[in-house]
């Protein structure tokens, strides 16, 4: 069974950070996976995504046409990628920086306003954790030791940053009571 | 690195090239290639190996060439116009019998182009952009492991025959990220004591050069090398069949194109269509006789290619039997996605069943 994913927002927002550790969630898991990032010349504000995916065999395709889950972190990625998911599939919004718009009616839509949320948390920096977590309880809860080894492998020895996106994780994990999508 | 990581394929070509014994690495950044320079730039410096970031590629390859009359190991990667740039170094190391890494991660082109992925150094890599009659050892991955593996051959090949290889990657591997190992170096190492220029102390001194004033020496020379062309031929061609046993149609790819066709073949076998696919992963020796021999059997060849058709002439010229020959291809940018394959598969299949062609 083979799931895709899209991860986009603008530079500076821990898209490719986010995406490489939801990689590495897979891979710890046993999984298949691969991970393929894009973006432009520009370092902070220009528009970034990547894509992910991930299988229980080998995995041959990198890029498709369209795919089952989308999280877009600002307005610009919103429209772009609204397009690109599949019927039944889910986009997870931040609507803190994009519109609460809903334009297609075969789709799943989560709106959360995660940089709001993340301030509260006190690091704006981690609205990409409280979507990775929602996206985890979606999934049906991706396993907590696998997520914990991916963010130290991600952000190595910095211990407080590694808490703090665990907190975010655990806020978005209980973003959405379950039944809701 | 024994364990599986989630590595990108140009830091697996990096690490790899350390783990195959490079000791010197010269270079000048350019996208989609930048951080195989950058993870050795600072990976190199904490073992005491040589790394240069050149002021030009021009630069950078004649200093590995250089250090391999040396005998050291030797690395330089860039992308598609700056490898423009090492043409005649190159055709320079293949008469000077010179071992070097060359890493082509492959950007869009012609020209400058830009950096979005492509495979349009096919030809240059394979038939040559410099001067003479030369060849270069091409190998061509289609994963990330794959990029550590043929790395580790490239680095043998090129000591075993005294003989530049390129590494022909493409963007979309260069960026992409998947789990892969970095084992320890299978190959054996290749004694170079017989030819390296190491201070002629005890013994007549050397030298190396591709100037050759005299015919009879220049010929005899460009002779030599043809011989050891040919062994190369006959000894280290490898390529992958999938599904090929039964196939009545077969797609050609090579590189990450080659891994994505998988999918179209088994999107194709769950309809019931005999479909296979034939991946080189030398492109130079080309798998020439195993092609012609799946020739005689397989009805149509689909080549698939991120250009507009450059394998394709030699796997034309492989196939000596009835056999068709379609193509599908896209010069650069964004990978042909697997729907798009399948569009236009299903379309050549309908021509060939209603007899137009």
């Amino acid at each position: 069974m083979v799931k895709n994913f899209i991860i986009s927002g603008s530079g500076g927002q821990g898209i490719l950070s986010i995406g490489s550790i939801l990689a590495n969630i897979f891979m710890l898991s046993g999984k298949f996976v691969s991970y393929c990032p894009c973006y432009g010349a520009e370092m902070r504000g220009g528009a970034v995504n990547c894509e992910i995916n991930m299988s229980d065999c080998e995995l041959y395709s990198l890029q498709n046409s369209k795919v089952d889950f989308v999280v877009a972190l600002n307005q610009t990625s919103f429209n772009k990628f609204i397009s690109k998911v599949k019927k039944n599939g889910t986009i997870i919004v931040n609507s803190s920086m994009a519109k609460i718009e809903k334009t297609r009616d075969d789709i799943k839509y989560i709106f959360a306003p995660l940089t709001q949320e993340a301030l509260k948390l006190g690091n704006i920096k981690v609205a990409n954790s409280i979507a990775l977590g929602i996206l985890s309880k979606i999934l049906g809860n991706l396993p907590l030791d696998a997520v914990k080894n991916a963010y130290k492998k991600i952000l190595k020895d910095k211990t407080e940053l590694i808490t703090k996106n665990l907190e975010a994780y655990m806020l978005g994990l209980n973003y959405i009571q379950e039944g809701i999508i | 690195m024994s364990e599986k990581e989630l590595l990108k394929g140009n830091i697996a070509i990096a690490a790899s090239a350390l783990n195959s014994g490079c000791e010197c690495y010269f270079g000048y950044p350019i996208t989609p290639q930048t951080e195989i320079g950058e993870y050795l730039s600072y990976e190199m410096q904490k073992r005491n190996l040589a790394y240069v970031c050149a002021e030009s590629e021009i630069a950078a390859i004649n200093m590995a060439l250089g250090a391999a009359s040396t005998g050291a190991k030797v690395m330089t990667s860039s992308s598609s116009c700056a490898v423009s740039l090492m043409q005649e170094a190159i055709s320079y190391a293949c008469c000077d019998e010179l071992p070097i890494v060359i890493v082509n991660v492959m950007r869009a082109g012609p020209g400058q182009g830009y950096i979005y992925p492509s495979q349009g150094d096919y030809n240059q890599s394979t038939k040559g952009g410099g001067n003479g009659d030369y060849q270069v050892i091409v190998l061509s991955p289609s994963s990330v492991q794959e990029c550590v593996d043929l790395t580790s051959r490239a680095f043998y090949l090129a000591q075993k025959y005294r003989n530049p290889v390129i590494l022909l990657a493409d963007g979309m591997l260069g960026q992409m990220a998947e789990p892969a190992i970095i084992d320890c170096n299978k190959y054996e190492e290749i004694d170079n004591s017989s030819w390296r220029l190491d201070g002629a102390k005890n013994r007549p001194a050397r030298e190396i050069h591709s100037l050759e004033p005299s015919q009879l020496k220049l010929n005899q020379h460009i002779l030599n090398l043809k011989k050891k062309y040919d062994l190369i031929e006959n000894s280290e061609v490898d390529y992958e069949e999938y599904m090929t046993d039964d196939a009545d149609i077969i797609i050609t790819a090579f590189g990450t194109m080659g891994r994505c066709a998988k999918e179209v073949v088994n999107h194709y076998r769950m309809q019931g269509v005999k479909m296979g696919l034939f991946r080189p992963i030398t492109l130079y020796p080309f798998p020439l006789i195993r092609l012609r021999e799946l020739s005689y059997r397989v009805k149509t060849f689909i080549d698939i290619e991120m250009n507009l058709g450059q394998m394709l002439k030699d796997v034309q010229l492989a196939i000596l039997s009835n056999a068709s020959v379609a193509f599908v291809g896209k010069p650069v940018g964004d990978w042909l996605k697997k729907e798009e394959m399948i569009e236009a598969i299903d379309n050549i299949i309908k021509e060939q069943y209603a007899g137009i062609r």
